[in-house]
């Protein structure tokens, strides 16, 4: 009984000894204080920093049934001197659309994307850097308006423009 | 428990209930003196157990509480719900369970649980007084004593419990066993639980993402060898559960949290059965923890490991010259804290030390004078990490010291005054001193500053008690002044990145005061009665003294029943005032009454006692905001709810 008892709390005290690491390591988070969106010339689309948003620009639309031309993300630091997105593969563009019923998104890698409007109406779209499953950095809410529907030939902005 | 030693006083000659009776006037006078003080006497019987405990049994630690005087909760979902003592939570209020601070990271944060089920509970206790200075600095918040009395020292007998529980308001059930079993020259004491729990109803709907499972137990073995007795415990805890999102201050998809703990204590323990009030106790106890954040299915958000070590020795003589009840030690304490994942804060070792001693004495007749000192110290080194600046990675060490006088002063037949000032301290925690990021399952950027001095204050409290057969009044009025008191506190920045609001750690003069009454009538038969009322306010001095956040408002608890033969039938209400002193971030929180019943009835058969508790919460199904709740911006509390609990100890 003695040796049962020896050694079955040398068991558990072994057990609750042994050393308890964390499993998943801690990384480098992107930073940015700002976002600014670019139509293909490089005129702003969209700005903002330090959640002031540049109340200058129209309101970022597209019509339904259609895509935006290419717009090109830069990041904004704490001095509002502009910056490139991260290039590692941990990395990506993420969004959050409200009403996915009206827009999406179409997006084919780096920083940058499409507007595709769906139908008809207005919605948010919030940004995101994504690294892994969490967003580093995130815009605030942008408006975003979808015009009435076009035939796809009438579109203003065709696909192989951007060949 | 006073009552009951009033009546059984002559018998138990080495109880101060003599001097009770002494106090009341009783012929029974025994000439012995008292080998424990009568300020911890009186205070042990605000202790909470047997069938009182059993009656204030729920989910978890600080809702079996809420309905003490000067306690209220702290929460961000049912799960991680963490007392409050007079107006102070986190890092200011210290949970013992058997003897043993901390091994769980409940302090830090609001989702953050405390590992520990609530159901198999012995006994649970609100230390406050010179006592406290044997567990903690932290003298103004006080200790949360939780006993399960696990390594079965001095009780060799056949014994056990079961334990089952349903609710309705947060849908799900609890089961328990306990077993102590005679076993060569000692026992073996072996629990087991699990809790099951599903999102919580409130009166506007289900709280979703509020859902628990628990599961935990011990094993304790004790053998006796003459006068010394040696004994182990292995207890663990698991539980996975749910934090609540979409609100302002919350995650936008809400969090799920699994949490293990692991705790493996060795006591060896000297009384000589001549002089019981003398003993000499060393434990050592391991505890391993590990959390994990889930922010998606598979993805851990967040990560916390904590490897714990404590070596410590009690030494209680129940005389030395004029004093008595005297209570000796010292403590060594090691933390090694890893984080990983999502979180900000560097990984770092922790070494505290301490020496603490209390002890009593006679004064001017018939006053007592109880007093306690703690002195000691805490270093912080952290290494480097991806998430830190090298600026920011600094050892810190801290020299801490706490003292508590009080005396204690019958002032006629069975009512006594004792009043009480201290010096309280603390050394900030790795997370104050060293984080600098997101929480996300807090949903607030976090800054931490590892130049923060110790917190520190001053403090008093003056209590009146008294006691007749059937009725005990008490009386209390506190105030400590903070000339560093340690908070995270809305700064009304951003960061940018995460859009978060940021809490930075700091150390503000601040003043905190309150006060509460209790009257018990408490006849073994017919009808009886309580009501208890607290208050607490607290201002910081350089915001022109404006109002602390997280502060509870005025409570009112009472309940009137009958009770007759083994069967109490009572109601009961809880009225929260309107909380309209609220820090410039803070929303105010509307007042608020719920009312309940409870219906009990205890037996017995054959040699096991047996106990149902039936009781309705919030019949009217009235929504009640908890202002130190998280959640009181979207959901009010939980709902009608009906729960019952079975206990059949044998």
């Amino acid at each position: 009984m003695k040796k049962i008892w020896m050694i079955a709390f040398a068991a558990l005290a072994f057990y609750a000894c042994s050393s308890n690491s964390a499993s998943s390591d801690q990384e480098e988070h992107f930073e940015a204080d700002g976002w600014n969106l670019y139509w293909p010339d490089w005129t702003l689309a969209y700005s903002v920093f330090q959640g002031k948003i540049d109340s200058t620009l129209e309101t970022m639309s597209v019509n339904a049934n259609c895509l935006s031309e290419h717009i090109n993300i830069k990041f904004l630091d704490e001095n509002k001197e502009q910056i490139s997105g991260p290039t590692d593969e941990e990395h990506s563009l993420g969004w959050v659309v409200a009403d996915t019923s009206i827009l999406d998104i179409e997006w084919e890698g780096g920083w940058g994307f499409h507007l595709h409007g769906l139908q008809e109406g207005e919605t948010t779209l919030q940004l995101q850097v994504k690294h892994h499953d969490h967003a580093d950095v995130k815009t605030p809410e942008i408006k975003i308006i979808v015009d009435k529907k076009l035939a796809a030939e009438d579109c203003p902005f065709q696909e192989d423009e951007e060949e | 428990m006073v009552k009951s030693l009033l009546f059984l006083g002559g018998s138990f000659s080495v109880l101060p209930a003599e001097e009770i009776i002494l106090d009341l006037g009783s012929s029974t006078v025994q000439a012995e003196a008292a080998k424990e003080s009568r300020s911890e006497t009186l205070r042990a019987d605000d202790a909470l157990q047997n069938i009182d405990l059993d009656e204030e049994k729920a989910s978890t630690i600080a809702e079996t509480l809420k309905n003490q005087p000067n306690m209220a909760i702290r929460s961000m979902g049912p799960a991680p719900a963490r007392p409050v003592a007079k107006g102070l939570s986190g890092n200011h209020v210290t949970v013992v369970e058997d003897g043993s601070v901390g091994g769980d990271l409940s302090a830090t944060s609001p989702d953050h649980a405390i590992a520990s089920e609530a159901l198999t509970l012995q006994k649970i206790r609100i230390l406050h007084g010179p006592r406290v200075l044997l567990y903690t600095y932290s003298q103004a918040g006080g200790v949360i004593q939780m006993d399960r009395s696990e390594i079965p020292f001095e009780d060799d007998s056949l014994h056990g419990s079961i334990w089952a529980y349903a609710e309705s308001g947060q849908p799900g059930y609890a089961n328990a066993v306990e077993l102590n079993v005679p076993v060569w020259k000692g026992a073996i004491h072996a629990e087991i639980s699990s809790r099951k729990a599903d999102d919580l109803e409130t009166p506007r709907g289900e709280l979703k993402n509020t859902d628990l499972l628990n599961e935990g137990g011990f094993v304790a073995g004790a053998l006796k060898f003459g006068n010394w007795s040696l004994g182990s415990s292995f207890r663990w805890f698991l539980t996975d559960y749910g934090i609540p999102g979409g609100f302002i201050g919350g995650h936008p998809n809400g969090v799920d949290i699994e949490l293990s703990k692991y705790d493996f204590s060795t006591v060896a323990k000297y009384s000589p059965s001549d002089r019981q009030a003398d003993s000499l106790q060393i434990r050592f106890r391991a505890n391993r923890y590990h959390h994990y954040e889930y922010e998606a299915k598979d993805y851990v958000g967040a990560e916390f490991a904590s490897n714990e070590e404590e070596v410590r020795i009690d030494k209680a003589f129940g005389h030395v010259g004029n004093f008595f009840d005297i209570h000796t030690g010292a403590e060594l304490h090691t933390r090694r804290l890893e984080m990983g994942g999502y979180v900000f804060t560097p990984p770092t070792n922790e070494y505290d030390g301490a020496a603490f001693a209390s002890a009593s004495t006679r004064i001017f007749n018939r006053t007592e004078l109880s007093f306690s000192g703690r002195l000691g110290g805490a270093s912080f080194t952290p290494k480097k990490s991806v998430v830190a600046k090298d600026e920011d990675i600094c050892d810190r060490k801290f020299l801490l010291y706490a003292v508590d006088v009080e005396l204690l002063q019958p002032i006629g037949s069975g009512k006594f005054l004792i009043a009480n000032v201290y010096r309280t301290t603390r050394a900030p925690s790795i997370e104050e001193l060293y984080n600098q990021g997101p929480h996300l399952a807090a949903y607030t950027y976090e800054k931490g500053d590892k130049d923060l001095d110790a917190e520190s204050g001053y403090g008093g409290e003056v209590e009146f008690k008294a006691y007749t057969l059937d009725m005990e009044v008490s009386a209390s009025a506190y105030g400590t002044w903070f000339d560093n008191y340690l908070a995270p506190r809305a700064t009304g920045d951003t960061n940018w990145s995460q859009l978060l609001p940021i809490y930075q750690v700091q150390g503000d003069a601040a003043l905190l005061f309150g006060g509460s009454v209790s009257v018990k009538w408490n006849p073994e038969k017919g009808l009886y009665g309580e009501g208890s009322a607290s208050y607490v306010r607290g201002y910081y001095q350089n915001e022109d003294w404006g109002d602390m956040p997280q502060i509870p408002p005025f409570k009112f608890y009472g309940e009137v029943g009958y009770r007759m033969l083994g069967v109490k039938v009572g109601t009961f209400g809880t009225y929260l005032a309107k909380q309209s002193h609220v820090d410039k971030f803070e929303t105010e929180t509307p007042q608020s009454f719920c009312w309940g019943a409870l219906l009990e009835f205890k037996w017995k058969w054959e040699r096991s006692e047996y106990a149902l508790i039936l009781r309705g919460e919030n019949l009217l199904d009235a929504e009640i905001e908890n202002h130190l709740s998280r959640l009181k911006s979207v959901m009010p509390e939980k709902g009608r709810s009906f729960s019952g609990l079975l206990k059949i100890a044998f």
